[in-house]
């Protein structure tokens, strides 16, 4: 796969019947609209239900803050951490053959498969007190169930394949021509890397990054499990969300899981835009 | 994009890294300057692990916690709390939740901490036997009745959908499930004789096929009660009039049958030493069986376990007909493995239904 056809400019090979094209269309739009459109409606609904003062207040409570600033402190290493192991692990995937690499293909597509939930109760039966890891633990004075440490191993497992599986086809397209030219013209493998490899690499690079942060800024039930939801401390924004409608705080919950869910969009949007841009420059 | 505009993306990804962790630094609890620059004394935190329903309850007693302690003690209590389902919070403490205090629904799941060693003072050496607040396991049913739910009889007729929380997460459903066998097995439910134990988990089966929800825990199983699923939610007392005084319309019945509920109360010895935290702790709890807090308890709906406050809150906490406790199984020790082991009476039930 090279970068995506941008889907504006696909155009369909023979034209189907109108009528035929009229009924798919109907189908798109109705589909992406029960699904997509349709709840966001309805969470905006219930964010202004008290007017949009209401729904500002919400982000002046210093809980829901801690819950956002917490949110950022998992994810933004989390995106940190799967840029360069995610590159890495996919120049090793697709430039290298090494025992054991087709199980790593493998294994890397697992966080996919494995519910969130089950997710955070393993890495309890690893690093909780009664955990595998417990005695290395403990005689390290290293807290990590029940803590951020335990709650951003358990989002690094859940966004794992995003980035490896955006970058290892396009790898795999560039192929090494040009990176051969460059060693001939005397370049070293670091420049080669940075220079050559690392531009073509760049709209796989984007869009990594934008799957694995939205990923990660809307993980909920893995680190529930391993944080356990503690206000002020192990609380995510999603985890506030969570708590706000168990205590009938609607316009509260609604208000936060709105800005979440906007963030998430404008970082999509955002992306497309710039890929747009790009395009019409050439 | 060039290679210059990716190094403008890393330093960008950098800056907002700083601008987190700075977010995490001013996220520490605020210590009370003041308070410090009074005594000398750092504030303290004190961790709370409780199950989802008393927590408007919390809400209010736990700024006048800290109140006395500042006058008491001079010294800054900052709490950290987490509700969840008692089985989910009791193994979540298990597993390295360090609470200093917890409150559960039910003393099953207190037993479970201590079993892991983690509370071995003697938690129930107090008048209320360990025990913090009472309540029963009632009916909500839609404004006016519609369905005409009056006793637990009704739960087994065909359409009508219940809610009711899990076991396996929730102390809620556990009181819920032996309040309905219970009942059976005491005669309160027709056709079904007294003591005849296959009659009451015929019933049982009945009942929960017209279950359609199982929640996580009690808040959200009435919550989504709130939302418009379902004809009958199975739930504590408390949480009706909670949602009654938060304005929800919906009506409350009370079954000629049902379990007295006892919600244990208990400092975490481990975690409180680990801490050096048990004296707050230990005040901590005892305040909470003061007759202050058992009057604000009463306030959010639960039964006072203060005779006196029970006494003074009864035209609000109605007597029922028939009400047994736990001891009516022979304690958790036997109602757990009984009904919600492997073999247990619900268990099997559950599995008969759903292969059905």
């Amino acid at each position: 796969m090279t970068p995506r056809p941008s889907l504006a400019s696909a155009r369909p090979v023979a034209r189907p019947r109108r009528w035929l094209r009229r009924a798919l269309v109907a189908v798109v739009l109705l589909y992406v609209g029960v699904l997509i459109v349709a709840p966001l409606a309805g969470l905006l609904h219930g964010a202004l239900a008290d007017g949009l003062g209401a729904a500002l207040a919400t982000f002046r409570d210093p809980q829901v803050q801690r819950a956002f600033g917490l949110t950022l402190r998992i994810s933004l290493p989390v995106v940190v951490v799967q840029a360069v192991f995610g590159t890495a692990v996919a120049w090793m995937l697709v430039r290298d053959n090494f025992p054991g690499k087709r199980l790593i293909n493998g294994l890397i597509d697992l966080p996919f498969a494995v519910s969130p939930v089950v997710v955070g109760y393993m890495l309890l039966l690893l690093f909780g007190r009664q955990g595998l890891l417990a005695p290395v633990l403990q005689a390290l004075d290293i807290q990590v169930a029940f803590a951020v440490p335990g709650m951003v191993l358990a989002t690094l497992f859940v966004t794992l394949p995003f980035m490896i599986r955006e970058l290892a086809p396009i790898l795999k397209a560039f192929g090494i021509q040009q990176e051969q030219a460059a060693a001939t013209l005397g370049a070293n493998g670091w420049t080669t890397f940075w220079r050559i490899t690392l531009p073509a690499l760049r709209w796989g690079f984007v869009y990594g990054i934008t799957l694995t942060l939205a990923r990660a800024l809307g993980e909920f039930g893995a680190v529930l499990v391993i944080g356990g939801g503690i206000q002020g401390r192990t609380e995510t924004a999603t985890l506030y969300v969570y708590r706000a409608l168990d205590e009938r705080q609607y316009v509260s919950a609604y208000s936060a899981a709105l800005a979440l869910g906007a963030f998430s969009l404008l970082l999509v949007l955002g992306t497309e835009f710039l890929r747009r841009r790009e395009e019409k420059k050439r | 994009m060039t290679t210059r505009s990716i190094a403008a993306l890393s330093l960008l990804l950098v800056l907002s890294l700083a601008l987190g962790a700075c977010g995490g630094s001013t996220a520490q609890p605020a210590p009370a300057s003041d308070a410090t620059a009074a005594t000398g004394q750092k504030p303290a935190t004190l961790i709370l692990g409780a199950y989802t329903t008393p927590r408007e309850a919390y809400g209010e007693l736990i700024p006048i916690f800290r109140q006395l302690w500042q006058e008491q003690a001079g010294q800054d209590v900052v709490f950290e709390e987490s509700y969840l389902g008692s089985g989910a919070q009791s193994r979540a403490i298990v597993e390295g939740f360090e609470a200093d205090v917890t409150a559960l629904s039910l003393e099953a799941d207190v037993n479970r901490i201590q079993q892991a060693g983690l509370i071995t003072g003697d938690w129930k050496n107090n008048p209320s036997n360990g025990m913090v607040s009472n309540s029963i396991v009632v009916f909500a049913v839609r404004e006016g009745n519609p369905k005409g739910i009056q006793d637990w009889a009704d739960l087994a007729k065909p359409g009508v959908q219940i809610l009711t929380p899990n076991p396996k997460t929730s102390g809620g459903a556990m009181w819920n499930i032996l309040a309905l066998y219970g009942a059976a097995l005491r005669g309160y439910v027709d056709g079904v004789p007294a003591g005849d134990e296959a009659a009451a988990t015929e019933f049982m089966k009945a009942v929960f096929r017209n279950v359609t929800v199982m929640d996580k825990g009690a808040r959200e199983s009435i919550t989504n009660f709130e939302k418009g699923v379902g004809d009958v939610a199975i739930t504590y007392e408390n949480e009706v009039l909670v949602a009654q005084q938060q304005g929800q319309s919906y009506d409350m019945v009370i079954p000629r049958s049902t379990i007295l509920i006892e919600n244990p109360l208990a400092v975490v010895d481990a975690y409180a030493d680990k801490h050096g935290t048990r004296a707050i702790a230990d005040a901590f709890v005892s305040f909470l069986l003061s007759r202050q807090a058992q009057e604000i308890f009463a306030q959010h709906g639960l039964r006072s376990v203060d005779s006196s406050v029970a006494e003074a809150t009864q035209s609000q906490y109605p007597p029922v007909e028939d009400q047994f406790t736990i001891e009516y199984f022979g304690g958790w020790d036997q109602a757990t493995p009984r009904f919600f082991g492997d073999e247990g009476v619900f268990t099997q039930a559950l599995l008969d239904i759903q292969s059905q």
